[in-house]
């Protein structure tokens, strides 16, 4: 008999886990499990997917809470859920936020280690279903904690005519910054009412893009140690004069992320960089103005250079045996091949599920949609998400302040980059 | 004399009793909290945390050294100081004209006040789009009056005259309706002697007898004012969320974020207690202006 | 003179009309775009009439892939009890200070005075950790304690009740009416339009609530109005502007018609307490 403090930890779950049959859960009495995720634009994967859950697992029902706009307000509800004892079943934190989210929370107790679960599952299981850099991303502190479910890395966006109208190849996308900037700037030169490039980081609801710059030029955000800040380096120099360039070379005006994409869809915009995630909402917004194409992000460290990996993990956060084991098929139906092949078909992530590539599942939805590949083209290239800690939303709006300081030209890049660092670590002490 | 006639006994008790509700709301609803709220306010707490200490006068301190609290001083009466006379002297004004007209006047009377019922997030979102520096009407027409390009959103010297415009135009047609119940309540009679005394023409009779009359109406018609004012939220939500370089970071989205997102329960009592010290400041200066310079007929 | 009255006459007309158009654009903006098919929302030169009227599509989208009609149910459960506390407490209230003499009289008015000058953001903390520690966030009872009480209202009728004859009150008394049936009997029915006024105050202030909800739900089932149209936004991310449009017309609607219904009595009663 499990008692309630070994259920409370790690132990108790693996017992739990031992008393699963593997790969059945339990048919009792209907479970009804509380699950929260970011975007409502999403609603259009999470929710085909509970209904197909729940064929599967008649017994086991979803419900949705309020979707949060977007993961950092996802992360401070589940704080503030933690606090105020109104945490859900499941959430499907961002990975840039589940580090600070799950320390958080074991140490009140408060999240349960997966580890045991998939053990449970069977020895080849994880090594059949997950490759083991997609597994990283949803440990912390070497613990399992999520399990990742949405992956993407930021890919560009073009316009194929405007490009041809700059008298640039639509079939070779440039490869390195200068080659995107000097492309931008022949589209500002070719059609002067338009934008070349937006790179716009001065109203990205996160700071995924501005990671971006930073990483593929072999930078990283903070040291191995993760406390120190890492980016004033010359790699967080380059990135910020890049930020620059965009203004002064390529006609980019600041004006707001949605904003970006519209003006995108109705031809304003020569090239964006955004989540493939936004894959369909940007195709259905250029309906059939222009022919859409998209390309893997440039990298100018061959070597070192990277991509965040953006998307989110989910966690189980509930507290009785029952809804453990509900949350736990779910979780896993999420991450498995259909799932993954629905969210995929949606959107443009990447899978997190090697399976989903097969051809039962993926197959010929690649083939049928080359703008989906630009993401999975670059999967080797997966950086973690770096995160700040408990201050990092905060974090975030003082570095977009800057970065808006710096492409407005009001402060020099050098200065903006230092002013960064000197916020960025004090704010990473006051947490 | 206190002379406690049973008639006396039965309404003082009737009195309490009825009384009594809304008294105990007003204890748990307003007062209570505002005990706490102070309170908190000299205290480091955050949600949720098992113990708190006492910190004196620290998060006042912070606030001062906050550059973004600062900043948010700042922009809020900036706003405060753009909507308030406008939305006052505005609604003042459609009243004037509103009054006078016959056949019109129902019809003026619900065009001006259908901002205020509206949902200002819903209205909001419709302010988004006709504001879009390309897709939206709001820009192509600052070009033709000779506004050159503008982008009343995204322009951190722009963006928060954008917010106080929205503002005024979601309460001037609050203000105008009360300042008419105030103008239909003025005597007739008053006009006629005014005229006796040598009040020709509609700026004389304004001054000597509508004004003064609307002494009481205008003063509750400025502090509601002020307090909309002061509470700017909806607009900074839906459409700027602070930015663009936090020139429309106003004082409640501050305290928002600070209590509600970083739950710096102490630092944002200390907020609160500074924005009802401000309130509270502005009525009763409020107050004092209007009833010195009104006379009553 | 005539000449001045009528040019008079007519700048006042065109002052009046241009700030007309001007409190009216929005609201003409927000109906064209909602019957426009998406690919038509974005276009260079603005042709009111779309080639294609797709204003079933984006309302309907509007109500059912969104949580709105939820959202508005919610709205109209969450005024309405706000509505009846309001009335239940702040009418005998109202009537005690404006007719009664009792003990601490004055001060009652004083605090009504004093909390005219504090909106709902101020005690929000405070009431935002108790019914954290209760347990009772993300509940109706959250969402509608903190506007049971209503300085607003208070004010209002005290003002209305300072307005009523004596002597109907004395006769009253007289007949043998106690001050309970006087205050339910016959102040209240007499201020109709006062209560009129006020319900349309109260019902739109809280229908459009923003602050409040915001922190205190978070569930779908319990979002309000205003919560419903912001999720429904986020979710359409410059996507379809139509139906978001069309949304926000759905959400703002009730309360524009309901106002267009009341307003006489509205009106009446605005007049009747005539702020003085």
């Amino acid at each position: 008999m499990l008692t309630r403090k070994q259920l409370l930890t790690g132990t108790g779950a693996a017992a739990l886990a031992a008393s699963l049959p593997a790969g059945r859960a339990e048919a009792q009495a209907p479970v009804t499990l509380d699950v929260v995720h970011a975007y409502p634009s999403f609603a259009r994967f999470f929710a085909p997917i509970a209904e197909e859950f729940t064929k599967a697992n008649p017994n086991i029902r979803i419900a949705f809470r309020q979707i949060m706009p977007n993961y950092d307000e996802l992360h401070q509800s589940l704080l503030r859920g933690a606090l105020t004892h109104q945490l859900p079943d499941v959430a499907f934190s961002g990975f840039n936020r589940l580090p600070e989210l799950a320390r958080t929370l074991a140490a009140r107790n408060q999240i349960l280690d997966l580890g045991p679960l998939i053990a449970a599952e069977g020895p080849t299981w994880a090594a059949e279903n997950f490759s083991p850099r997609m597994l990283a991303l949803g440990k912390v502190d070497g613990t399992q904690f999520g399990m990742p479910f949405n992956a993407s890395s930021p890919i560009a966006y073009y316009n194929p005519e405007l490009v041809a109208r700059a008298g640039g190849n639509p079939d070779a996308f440039p490869d390195s910054w200068d080659g995107v900037i000097a492309l931008g700037s022949r589209i500002k030169q070719a059609v002067p009412s338009a934008m070349g490039v937006s790179y716009y980081i001065n109203s990205f609801d996160s700071d995924w893009l501005w990671q971006a710059l930073v990483q593929q030029g072999g930078g990283r955000m903070l040291a191995p140690d993760g406390k120190t800040v890492a980016f004033g380096d010359a790699a967080g120099l380059a990135a910020v004069r890049l930020a620059r360039r965009f203004v002064t070379e390529c006609g980019m005006e600041l004006i707001g992320a949605d904003q970006n994409r519209q003006q995108f869809a109705t031809g304003g915009i020569g090239i964006i960089f955004d989540s493939p995630a936004r894959l369909a909402v940007i195709t259905g917004l250029v309906g059939g103005r222009f022919p859409l194409r998209t390309s893997p992000f440039p990298i100018t460290d061959k070597q070192n250079g990277g991509v965040p990996t953006g998307g989110n993990a989910a966690v189980i956060m509930a507290r009785d045996d029952t809804k453990r084991r509900a949350a736990w098929e779910y979780v896993k139906f999420s991450a498995g091949p259909l799932a993954q092949k629905i969210a995929v078909e949606m959107t443009g992530y990447l899978p997190t599920n090697l399976r989903a590539a097969g051809p039962e599942f993926l197959g010929s939805f690649y083939e049928q949609n080359p703008n989906a590949r630009a993401a999975a083209l670059q999967a080797d290239r997966s950086l973690p998400w770096e995160d700040y800690g408990a201050n990092g939303p905060r974090i975030h709006r003082a570095q977009q302040e800057i970065l808006t300081s710096i492409m407005r030209g009001d402060i020099t890049p050098e200065a903006g980059l230092a002013r960064m660092v000197e916020q960025t670590t004090a704010l990473m002490r006051a947490a | 004399m206190s002379a406690r006639t049973p008639q006396a006994r039965t309404e003082a008790r009737w009195g309490a009793i009825f009384a009594a509700p809304a008294l105990l709301l007003i204890l748990t609803i307003l007062l209570a909290p505002l005990v706490v709220l102070v309170a908190l306010s000299v205290t480091d707490y955050r949600l949720g945390a098992i113990a708190l200490r006492l910190v004196g006068f620290d998060n006042y301190a912070a606030m001062l050294a906050d550059p973004v609290l600062q900043r948010s001083l700042r922009n809020t009466f900036l706003y405060v100081a753009f909507v308030l006379p406008a939305a006052v002297f505005g609604g003042l004004g459609v009243a004037l004209l509103v009054h006078a007209r016959i056949h019109t006047r129902t019809v003026y009377e619900v065009i001006y006040f259908l901002p205020v019922t509206s949902t200002l997030v819903a209205m909001a979102t419709v302010w988004q789009f006709m504001l879009h520096p390309t897709l939206g009407p709001v820009t192509p027409l600052a070009s033709t009056l000779g506004f050159g390009r503008i982008d009343l959103l995204n322009d951190p010297d722009l963006a928060l005259g954008t917010l106080a415009l929205i503002g005024i135009w979601q309460l001037i047609g609050f203000n105008m309706v009360l300042f008419l119940a105030g103008l239909s309540a003025i005597p007739r009679e008053l006009y006629e002697a005014a005229a006796l005394d040598g009040a020709r023409h509609g700026a004389d009779r304004f001054l000597r007898v509508t004004w003064p009359m609307l002494g009481p109406t205008t003063m509750f018609v400025t502090v509601t004012s002020t307090v909309t004012a002061f509470k700017v939220f909806d607009t900074v939500v839906v459409l700027t969320r602070g930015g663009p370089l936090g020139s429309t970071e106003t004082l409640l989205y501050i305290l928002y974020l600070e209590g509600f997102q970083y739950f710096r329960m102490g630092y944002a009592a200390a907020m609160t207690v500074v924005l009802l010290v401000f309130l509270a400041g502005l009525s009763i200066l409020q107050a004092r202006v209007i009833e010195r310079r009104v006379h009553y007929a | 003179m005539r000449v001045g009255r009528i040019l008079g006459g007519s700048a006042a007309h065109a002052v009046l009309a241009a700030g007309a158009v001007v409190m009216l654009a929005p609201f003409v903006w927000m109906l064209l775009t909602s019957i426009r098919p998406p690919e038509e929302v974005f276009v260079a030169v603005f042709d009111p009439i779309p080639s294609r009227f797709a204003g079933i599509e984006n309302y309907g989208q509007a109500l059912t892939e969104s949580n709105l009609p939820r959202a508005m149910l919610n709205g109209a459960i969450v005024c309405g009890g706000i509505l009846a506390v309001q009335l239940l407490t702040a009418i005998p209230a109202a009537y005690a200070l404006a007719r009664l003499r009792f003990r601490g009289r004055e001060l009652l008015f004083a605090l009504v005075l004093f909390g005219l000058c504090i909106p709902i953001q101020v005690p929000a903390l405070p009431l935002y950790i108790a019914l954290a520690d209760l347990r009772l966030l993300d509940t109706y009872f959250a969402l509608m304690m903190p506007f049971f009480l209503t300085v607003f209202g208070l004010f209002l009728f005290r003002q209305f009740f300072r307005t009523y004859p004596e002597e109907i009150l004395q006769a009253a008394r007289l007949d043998g009416m106690g001050e309970f049936e006087i205050v339910w009997r016959l102040a209240t029915p007499a201020a109709l339009p006062a209560i009129a006024a006020f319900s349309v105050f109260s019902v739109v202030a809280h229908w459009n609530d923003l602050y409040w909800p915001l922190i205190v739900v978070t569930s779908a089932e319990r979002a309000t109005p205003a919560l419903g149209i912001l999720a429904f936004r986020d979710a359409e991310t410059g996507g379809n502007y139509g139906a978001l449009m069309a949304a926000a017309a759905l959400i703002t609607g009730p309360m524009i018609a309901g106002f267009l219904l009341a307003r006489r009595a509205f009106v009446r009663g605005i007049t009747m307490t005539g702020v003085r």
